[in-house]
């Protein structure tokens, strides 16, 4: 996607987005209204583009969007089932539509069906399904034709929480272990920490950051929890000779260590995290030297939710 | 191994040919009305016009003209006669067509399906094409092929009285005139659908259309009205088809009129489903 800016009528509701994917989960992250859905139809080709503006699998969609669809799928968030017909019947029909011969469609559509945990239902008509059931139907129909990306919008909406871990299950299996590439929105954090290995966050239509799901070891300015007890001025001049900086919150004190001084520059790129090993023995070496007694030191975790909330609050 | 050990599997194509997206829309579209059972009530009633007719034409050639001139015309065997036939369809036309073809757009509509087919592989071209397909399709069901059974009946009991009329310029006739105004009317009743969200206002539209632009045609001849005329939606295509069957006009404007009524109408309907159907609604 190459600087895209796209608006339905007269506001942009995407601004300036620049992005190369390649095969993987990705999370797209944003607060609703944010332009998550309608980026998906940018690479869904739903829209009207300009040339060499969105680019899948190699086709530019502008131009040649009908031929790339055959290798996308899309699990639409509301709707996006047609009523009266039953879910076997369903799937076929827009395998067909997507190009399959009708019996290969047919039996492609029991396949996904056993796979998404509909075998037993995949008779009865699609109006009679649960809301769990209809997302995972709406997910087979997205499978049926053996995409190379899926574009999944909101895939747990309305599931209760044993439903939203099996399909999550689902749709980790295909992008850890089948080798789909699938582009995940939703504005649910722990979905996408489930799920991803990147995530995009968008905000007003805006690209906001990029970033791999566990970023979280890679920062190489890492915070600290320690309690303890004893002379609490010698303890922070020593953490200040560190380098550094001491907050205190409620009984804890934070401390917050830049961890390139402290192991060094090769440490903290894309494959290995800081050691969060290396921040504790600093501490526990400054508190044996001032004599201060610590009862706890760990590494505080960073949650996606605190990393997201940061960059769309910025 | 079962299927259901597998997990997911990538899709290995068997090599059989697979059908083009409209013919898909337009067999699951033609298939599915015809389990409801009084659906194909209304099929087969709408044949009984053309079992009157055989059975008139029979006797009318056992038992001379009188029949004949009782029936007002309606029953010769000359190509005008056909084509009085097919303007006496009007109403199961109007009927069939409300049902099945009420929904076809302003379903899917609904239900965001436009954004599922739009997910696929295919065009605007294929998807009104397949809807379109199953309009013609049902129009044919009570038009076309009664008056082609007709025509056969008619030589096979009097060769001589129709010849070659009858055997290949009457139906040669009747396919070109259903196949056009198939068309025409099916752009215009998917028109309708794109418009709305829901069958039952598509249906009062089309009512509308096709009831209430003939009452006001007949009300307009009542008072000598002949410009008025040109409303009758159906009737417009059967007055421009007399130029076809070489017929006298069926409304008090001239055929040519019909016609540009008829070519006006097409392309306002082919304006609308380009600018009605999306895959995105966009609301201002």
């Amino acid at each position: 996607m190459a600087n895209l800016t796209f608006a339905y009528l007269k506001d942009p509701v995407l601004r300036n987005v620049d992005f190369t994917l390649k095969q993987g989960a990705v999370g797209l992250l944003g607060p609703n209204g944010s332009g998550k859905t309608t980026l998906l139809r940018c690479l869904l080709g739903q829209v009207p583009l300009k040339q060499r503006q969105v680019e899948v699998l190699g086709l530019d969609m502008a131009q040649q969007a009908r031929l790339a669809r055959s290798g996308l799928g899309w699990m639409p968030e509301s709707g996006g089932l047609i009523p009266g017909m039953s879910g076997v019947a369903l799937v076929a029909y827009l395998g067909q539509l997507s190009g399959m011969p009708q019996r290969d469609a047919m039996q492609r559509a029991h396949e996904v069906l056993h796979f998404v945990g509909l075998a037993d239902e995949r008779y009865r008509k699609c109006d009679d399904y649960s809301q769990g059931m209809k997302q995972r139907l709406k997910l087979a129909q997205a499978l049926v034709h053996d995409p190379a990306w899926l574009f999944l919008d909101e895939p747990t909406s309305g599931l209760d929480p044993r439903g939203r871990v099996s399909i999550l299950e689902l749709i980790r299996d295909l992008a850890w272990n089948k080798g789909l590439g699938v582009i995940l929105s939703t504005h649910l954090l722990a979905d996408v920490e489930t799920v991803c290995k990147e995530i995009l966050v968008l905000r007003n239509g805006e690209l906001l950051a990029r970033e791999t799901v566990s970023s979280a070891g890679h920062d190489p300015l890492q915070v600290f929890e320690v309690e303890g007890f004893g002379p609490e001025s010698e303890f922070r001049a020593g953490l200040a000779a560190l380098g550094a900086e001491v907050t205190e919150d409620k009984r804890l004190w934070l401390v917050r260590l830049d961890m390139q001084k402290l192991v060094g520059a090769d440490a903290g790129d894309a494959e290995v995290p800081f050691p969060a090993a290396a921040g504790v023995s600093a501490i526990l070496k400054v508190a044996s030297d001032t004599g201060y007694s610590l009862r706890r030191v760990r590494r505080r975790p960073v949650s996606l939710a605190d990393e997201f909330y940061k960059m769309v609050e910025a | 191994m079962p299927v259901y050990d597998r997990g997911y599997t990538h899709w290995e194509p068997s090599g059989e040919r697979s059908y083009p997206a409209w013919w898909v829309i337009a067999r699951r579209g033609i298939t599915e009305p015809l389990r409801s059972r009084w659906l194909l009530t209304l099929v087969i009633a709408s044949w009984i016009p053309a079992l009157v007719k055989g059975t008139i034409i029979y006797f009318t050639i056992r038992a001379g003209d009188l029949l004949d001139v009782l029936a007002g015309g309606w029953t010769s065997i000359d190509a005008a006669g056909f084509l009085a036939f097919l303007e006496g369809q009007r109403f199961p036309v109007f009927a069939l067509l409300a049902i099945v073809g009420a929904g076809l757009i302003a379903s899917d509509r609904r239900d965001n399906g436009l954004s599922l087919y739009f997910s696929r592989p295919l065009g605007l071209r294929s998807y009104v094409g397949g809807k379109a397909a199953i309009i013609i399709f049902y129009y044919f069901m009570v038009t076309l092929f009664p008056t082609l059974a007709l025509c056969l009946f008619s030589y096979l009991i009097a060769p001589e009285a129709g010849g070659v009329d009858l055997l290949l310029l009457i139906p040669l006739r009747a396919l070109v005139f259903c196949t056009l105004m198939g068309l025409s009317v099916s752009l215009v009743l998917l028109a309708f659908s794109s418009l709305g969200k829901r069958s039952i206002f598509v249906m009062v539209w089309w009512t509308i259309l096709v009831m209430g632009t003939e009452t006001v045609q007949l009300i307009a001849k009542g008072l000598g009205n002949s410009s008025l005329q040109a409303l009758n939606f159906l009737g417009n295509y059967h007055n421009a088809g007399a130029l076809l069957f070489g017929a006298a006009q069926r409304l008090d404007v001239s055929s040519w009129v019909s016609l540009a009524v008829v070519l006006f109408l097409t392309a306002a309907a082919v304006v609308v489903l380009r600018r009605r159907i999306r895959p995105v609604e966009v609301v201002s």
